[in-house]
Parts: structure tokens; sequence; C-alpha cells
């Protein structure tokens, strides 16, 4: 009995925080927000009018993914040499080794260029020493032209998926303000990832662009649980205003938690995943991070905001 | 009264059971994977997908088992032979001089079919250069290319075409396994092959000028290995062509213009070029006995070579085999580019089966976790856990039904689903768990109302995704939206009434 009294407390006081600071709470995702687009728009401007990093499923060239530990090669020497025949063709290279993050032990290296693959092949191979078969390495390559228009095409892709997803949220909800917020998030989730991966220099690959339509759907669902659970247009549900956000917030922020848990494993403890896969997840973890600041600061604020306007308890 | 959901989701798990079949694993016999248009096997009725289990009586019991029985029979026998093959789809039996135009292999272990990333192969896309095609043109582009492979002796391809959201039409090439290092050739080579005496053309490939070409036998093959001034070796090749009555018509009213050669009075004054996508390839004496002749044997060489004798030889085979392919298969009306081209190794491949299942077991763990930290309740949390399960199996389930290649942008589309599944059911409890009076019922239909909404933006966000990027990234749509759709429609509402049932 006296526990419960506690708890009861504990919401009244709950309440009234958030009472007085809910409008105050909208001002860091509103100001991330604004960064994130500002931020996104000086690196179009700073990077040959790209909004990403592209690598080289979207920018044409070479990937080359050779097997092989700290024993058959040495990255660092590897590295140099093969930096320098590059630097003779005058075309761009990076590399990067992926290692098991348990033993720190090497597990593949990834060769990106500008070049066509047999140039790249031959440059490796000349390094190595031996030759790259089918038991040894991946390749791919794509056409600068193919990349481009894959490029543009995903673009589009999200555009008509936001589009969308607009549509249905204004179809479910059929008010605007309340509307609005859910969308608002949903930018939010898409842009603040991006402006953290422009900030990192990660180059995004086909797949990449794909994580970001899938935030679209995914980041949206807690959206739709706060806006239904606070609007409760039937009346069905029990408490007032802020219990049911409060409600929302513990089952959205569990539902956020579990995937985040979800997706992180693929990037922190499993590794030796293709590349594109693990992309897939970094961008789908950055945006659920995102997802809780935008439902449960921004999109919280809002729908109090527009429930205390149109005097819904 | 409503538990019927919970048995649509049993018979569901069943027929996805059945769908994936993992106990092919434990059958003994050898699948066919090809077999030789034209060949005597095809015609009795044999096809690629029928499991062979015995021989002549003798019973197969795996791949090495069958190679093992046949080159015994193949030694054996000289001549023609009967061979009485007992399949799942009945029995056939034909006489034939071996060997068998088929290719088997050990039958797969579930129906699930992996992609390039999970078991290794080669993927190109490819389209020709300044001009777009038309739908019959797009399709003729398949066949000539599919009876390269055939004839180049790949058979486990899958070739279509493919539009994007562009309109523009791409031909798409997905070999399983190891490919052969020349495939670049073999697809983009326009395989304009042509015969000029002067700047006369006298035949070109394909069917019409050169109704025959041969393979094997006395007629085609390695003439001779020499060294190379310098370093290496190089082999020469030969192999015999029939030309049509009309090509060598066309011959003989050339070289009867043709005066004999000064310097070699042997042979006559021109030679025969052979050309191939406008490169000189060959070039042949004409023996002054061919003069205004009519003749449709004739013979065609070239070279190879390598740093020993093997590799001159190995070069010197591949590249007769791939002359026979353009002669046999002729010419494509234009040229094509490679504008995408991966290979994907088998090794990679096999790892990244290993790390995706001990990264199912992870999740699976660290989400059974979470959830009893959160409720509690043994029974809840497993109940969770199997309805994720089940949505995992269903839509695997699904993807072996329509024969669905898995590659990792499929693989990572599940995973989403999984977490959209997980999250519907939290919202699923938490609703049911509200303290107001109102029914169990009405508790369901308010979350339902907050899941429906999900599915529907997850169904807008993935839609385009069908078409953008010729199509790549589909896997990650498809099973995705499968994984969604069959939470909405089969294991959610089983999941609020296993629920309504632990609540109960």
């Amino acid at each position: 009995m006296g526990q419960q009294i506690n708890i009861l407390e504990q919401q009244t006081s709950r309440k009234n925080w958030f009472d007085k600071s809910y409008k105050l709470l909208m001002i860091l995702p509103i100001l991330l927000t604004i960064l994130a687009v500002v931020y996104v728009g000086f690196f179009y401007y700073s990077h040959n009018h790209e909004i990403i990093l592209k690598d080289v499923s979207l920018s044409g060239g070479t990937m080359i993914t050779i097997t092989a530990d700290s024993n058959t090669i040495n990255f660092e020497e590897f590295k140099i040499a093969l930096e320098q025949k590059s630097a003779l063709r005058g075309v761009d290279i990076s590399l990067r080794k992926l290692a098991d993050i348990g033993t720190g032990k090497m597990l593949s290296i990834i060769v990106e260029s500008s070049s066509k693959s047999e140039e790249l092949k031959a440059d490796i191979e000349s390094v190595l020493g031996y030759s790259l078969t089918n038991d040894n390495s991946s390749i791919e390559f794509s056409e600068p032209s193919l990349g481009k228009n894959f490029f543009n095409q995903l673009m589009v892709a999200l555009l008509v998926a936001f589009i969308l997803m607009s549509m249905v949220i204004f179809i479910m909800f059929r008010t605007f303000i309340p509307s609005i917020a859910v969308i608002f998030a949903a930018f939010s989730d898409i842009i603040v990832p991006l402006a953290i991966v422009d900030f990192f220099g990660i180059k995004i690959s086909a797949a990449g662009i794909a994580a970001f339509l899938m935030l679209i759907g995914y980041s949206v669902d807690t959206d739709i649980l706060l806006t239904t659970r606070a609007l409760d247009p039937k009346k069905t549900r029990e408490g007032n205003l802020n219990q049911r956000i409060f409600g929302a917030f513990k089952t959205g922020t569990l539902m956020t938690s579990t995937a985040l848990l979800a997706v992180l494993p693929a990037f922190f403890i499993v590794t030796g995943l293709p590349d594109s896969f693990r992309q897939i997840f970094l961008i789908l973890g950055l945006g659920l991070f995102a997802d809780l600041v935008f439902t449960w600061m921004a999109n919280a604020g809002i729908i109090k905001w527009y429930c205390e306007k149109k005097g819904i308890q | 009264m409503a538990s019927y959901k919970i048995w649509i989701l049993g018979i569901v798990l069943i027929l996805s059971i059945i769908s994936i079949a993992p106990w092919s694993a434990f059958e003994s016999g050898v699948m066919i994977q090809s077999v030789e248009k034209n060949s005597t096997e095809f015609e009795k009725g044999l096809r690629s997908g029928m499991i062979i289990t015995e021989i002549n009586s003798n019973k197969i019991v795996n791949l090495e088992e069958f190679s093992a029985y046949v080159s015994k029979l193949i030694s054996n026998e000289t001549e023609s032979t009967k061979i009485s093959i007992t399949t799942d789809s009945g029995n056939f039996v034909f006489i034939k001089e071996l060997p068998l135009s088929i290719t088997v292999g050990n039958i797969p272990p579930t129906r699930l079919k992996t992609g390039l990333d999970l078991s290794g192969g080669a993927r190109a896309l490819i389209k020709p250069e300044n001009i777009s095609l038309d739908d019959s043109q797009i399709s003729d582009l398949v066949a000539i290319t599919t009876e390269r492979f055939n004839v180049y002796g790949l058979k486990d391809i899958s070739i279509r075409p493919v539009k994007d959201l562009g309109g523009e039409n791409y031909l798409l090439i997905e070999i399983a396994g190891a490919t052969p290092s020349d495939m670049e050739d073999l697809i983009s080579n326009q395989g304009k092959f042509e015969g000029k005496v002067g700047n006369i053309t006298v035949f070109s490939g394909g069917k019409n000028d050169i109704p025959h070409v041969e393979r094997s036998g006395q007629q085609a093959g390695i003439d001779g290995c020499y060294a190379n001034q310098g370093s290496g070796e190089y082999c020469t090749f030969r192999f015999g062509i029939t030309l049509s009555e009309e090509a060598a018509k066309r011959h003989a009213d050339i070289t009867s213009n043709l005066s004999i050669s000064m310097e070699n009075p042997e042979y006559l004054s021109e030679k025969l070029n052979l050309y191939l996508d406008d490169n000189l390839i060959d070039s042949l004496f004409i023996s002054k006995d061919l003069k205004g002749r009519i003749t449709t044997q004739i013979s065609i060489q070239g070279s190879g070579s390598g740093n020993d004798r093997a590799a001159a030889i190995k070069d010197a085979e591949a590249s007769m085999k791939k002359l026979q392919t353009i002669l046999i298969t002729g010419s494509l009306p234009y040229k094509l580019k490679i504008v995408k081209l991966d290979t994907i190794s088998p090794v990679l491949g096999k790892e990244f089966i290993n790390n995706l299942l001990k990264l199912g077991l992870i999740v699976f763990g660290i989400i059974s976790l979470v959830l009893f930290i959160r409720y509690r309740k043994i029974k809840l949390t497993l109940a969770v856990i199997l309805t994720m399960f089940s949505e995992v199996l269903i839509t695997l389930g699904i993807a072996a039904l329509i024969k669905w290649n898995l590659d990792a942008p499929s693989i990572a589309g599940i995973i989403a689903g999984m977490g959209t599944g997980v999250n519907d059911q939290i919202v699923i409890i938490d609703e049911s768990e509200s303290k107001k009076s109102s029914t169990l019922k009405q508790k369901i239909k308010n979350a339902f109302f907050i899941i429906i909404g999900a599915f529907f933006t997850i169904f807008a966000a993935m839609l385009p995704l069908f078409w953008a990027g010729a199509g790549l990234l589909r896997g990650f749509a498809l099973t995705t939206l499968i994984c969604v759709t069959v939470g909405i429609l089969i294991t959610r509402p089983a999941f609020a009434e296993i629920l309504r049932k632990i609540k109960e």
C-alpha cells in the first residue's frame, strides 16, 4: 500500500514536471534538426552538390574484398604500396580492414577505387604477389553512369516513400497538427542520421539508401502510438493526457530499445558480415536513436500543446 | 471460440515447413541440374529438378556414387548402351552413347534458394550501347545470351530482363557458384564474326552461314605447342566448321577471281581473314586447289599462350571454346556494355551464413532477456519469441515457395520485419495491460489501430524500392513486406488470442 502511494506521488510530480517543461524539451530536437539541415546543406555545397559520400555502387568504380588475416598481409605495408600504385595511375583509392571485434583479428581488407576492376585487380595482385581468385576475394564493379542512375532513382524512391507515408499519416489522424508533428519527426529521423554519416565521412552504398527508406517505416510507429494514445478519439483509454503520454512513452521506449538491441549486434558483436548489410544496420541504429529524441521530446511536446489548446484532457 | 486464429497460425507454420522441406538433407539421390536440349535424355522426359535415385538398378546415394558409377559405365562400354534411370518422377529407359547429356548435383538441404551473397557467384547487369531495346529485342537478347552460356557449358544461370524507374532496360545475369574468368567476354562480346577475302564478306557467324561447328573429336582440338620467343609457350588450336551451300558458293565466286600467289605458289593471292568484332583474329592461306571450288568444310585456327605449357593449353582451349560459342550462336545486332559486374566468393558466402546464424541467436537472446526483464512473465516472453520465430519461418516458407533468391538485402529485410513484429507485440501487450474497465476486445482493437497504421507506413516506405535501381534491392522490400504482412494477417491476430488465453 505504501509503495503504491509512493508511485502515485512520483507520477504526480512527473506530471508537474512535464507540464512545466514540455515546451523547453522541444528546443533540443528542433535545434538538432536545424543543425542537421544546415550541416547537410553545407556538405552539399562543399562536396560538389552531393548530399552524401557515395561508395562505388553509387559513384562507379571497383570494390575488392580480400579475405586475409594479418599473417598473410601486413595491412599498413599493403596500404602504402597500393596507394603508391594508384597515385601513379591518378585514381582515387581507399582501404579499410574488417576485424573481429572480440579478438581484434583481421578478417578481410576492402579496397575501393574509381578504376576499372581489371586495373585494380592487377595492382593488388602485383603488390600481394599472388592471384586473386574466387576463393580469396570478391569483386564488385559498377559503371559511373549506372551508379548515378541508381542514386537518382533511389532518391526518387525516398521522396515517393516519404510522400506515401505522409499520406498514410494524414488518412489515419485526419487532423493537421498531429499529422505534421509525426511527419516532422520522421523527417528528423532521416536528416539527423544523414548528417551524422556525412560528418564521419562514411561512404553510403545503395543498400544504405534502402536503410534510409526503411527508417521512414521504422521511425513512425512510435509516433503513431504516441499520437493515438494522446488524442484517444474514442475515449477508450484510462488516465489523463499526461498519463497517456507517459504510458505511450513506456511502451514506445521499450519498442525502440528492442529494435536497437536487434540492430546493434550486427554492428558491434558479429563482424564479418557483408558491408552493405552492416551499413543498413548502422543507419537503422542511428535513426532509432534519433527517434527516441524526436518522438519523446519533439512529437510529445507538440501533441501535448495541441491537446491543451483543443481541451483534450 | 476465436481460437481458430491460433489454428490458422499452426496450419500456416506446418505449410511453411513443408515448403522449406528441411528434411531434404536426409534424402538420398542426386538432383538433375540441367539436361541438354535435343539430347535423348531430354526427349525421354528427364528434366532439371528431378531426383535420381537409381541407375541400372544401382542405388545412387550422393554425387560421389553417381560419378563413380557413371565413369565405370563409360570405361566399360564403348558402344551405345542401355540406361535405366529411376527418379522421383518415374522411370526412364533409353539407349545412348555415353557420356550422359545431363549434369547433376547433390540435393540441396532445403528448398530455400540462396542468393549471390550467400552462395557465391557472379552477377552482371548489361545494357546495349547507345540504343534502348523494345520487349521483343530484349527477349532475343535473353535467348542468344542463354544459348551462349549453354554452348559454353554453364547451366545453372538465371538470365532475365529488368526495367528500372527511368524505363531503362537491362539484362540481369546471375550465375551461382564458381564463375569462369572470361565470363566478361562471353556476355559483352557482340560476337560479330566475319570471314572476309579482301573487303568482301564470305560468311558470318550464326546458323545461316555456318550450320555446324565441330566441338570435339578429331576435327577439333589443340594442334601443338611451341616455345615462345622470349619466355613461355604458345599452343595452336584448330576446329572444323561446315559452311552452308550459299556461303560456300560465295566463297567459290570470290576465289575464282583470285590469282595464284607469286611468293607462295601453293596458295592464292589473297588470304581468308577472320574478324571477331572487327578485330582480325586469324589469317588463313587459301590453297590454290580451292580456287573457284564450292567447298563446305573449312578449318579455323588460332592460338593461346601462357607462362608454361599447361597454361598455354588452357588459354588455347578457352579461346577455342569462346570462338566456337560465338560461331554457333551468331552475333548480336548491337554492342553491349557491362554496367555492373559482381563476383562474390563462395568462401565469403559461407562465412556470411555462419555469422548470420550467430547474429540471429544473439538477437533472439537479447530480445527475450529484455522482454523478460520488462514484463517478468515467462509465458508472455515465450509467446513473443515464438511469434517472432513463426514470422521468420513463414517468411522463409513463402520465399521457398516463390523460389526467391535470398541475398544479403533480403535477409536484412527479414530482420527489419522481425523488429517491427516485436514492436507490434509490445503494443498489444501494453494496450491489453491498461487498467481501464473496457473489455480486452476493445483494448486489442485499440492496439490494432496502431499496428495497422504502422503496417501501412512500412508498406508505403518499401513500395518504391520494387522499381528503383533495376530492382537490385527488391529483396529487401519484398522480405520486409512479406514479414509484416504475415504479421498483420496471421501472427498478430494469433498472438492477441494467445495473450487472451494467458490472461484467462
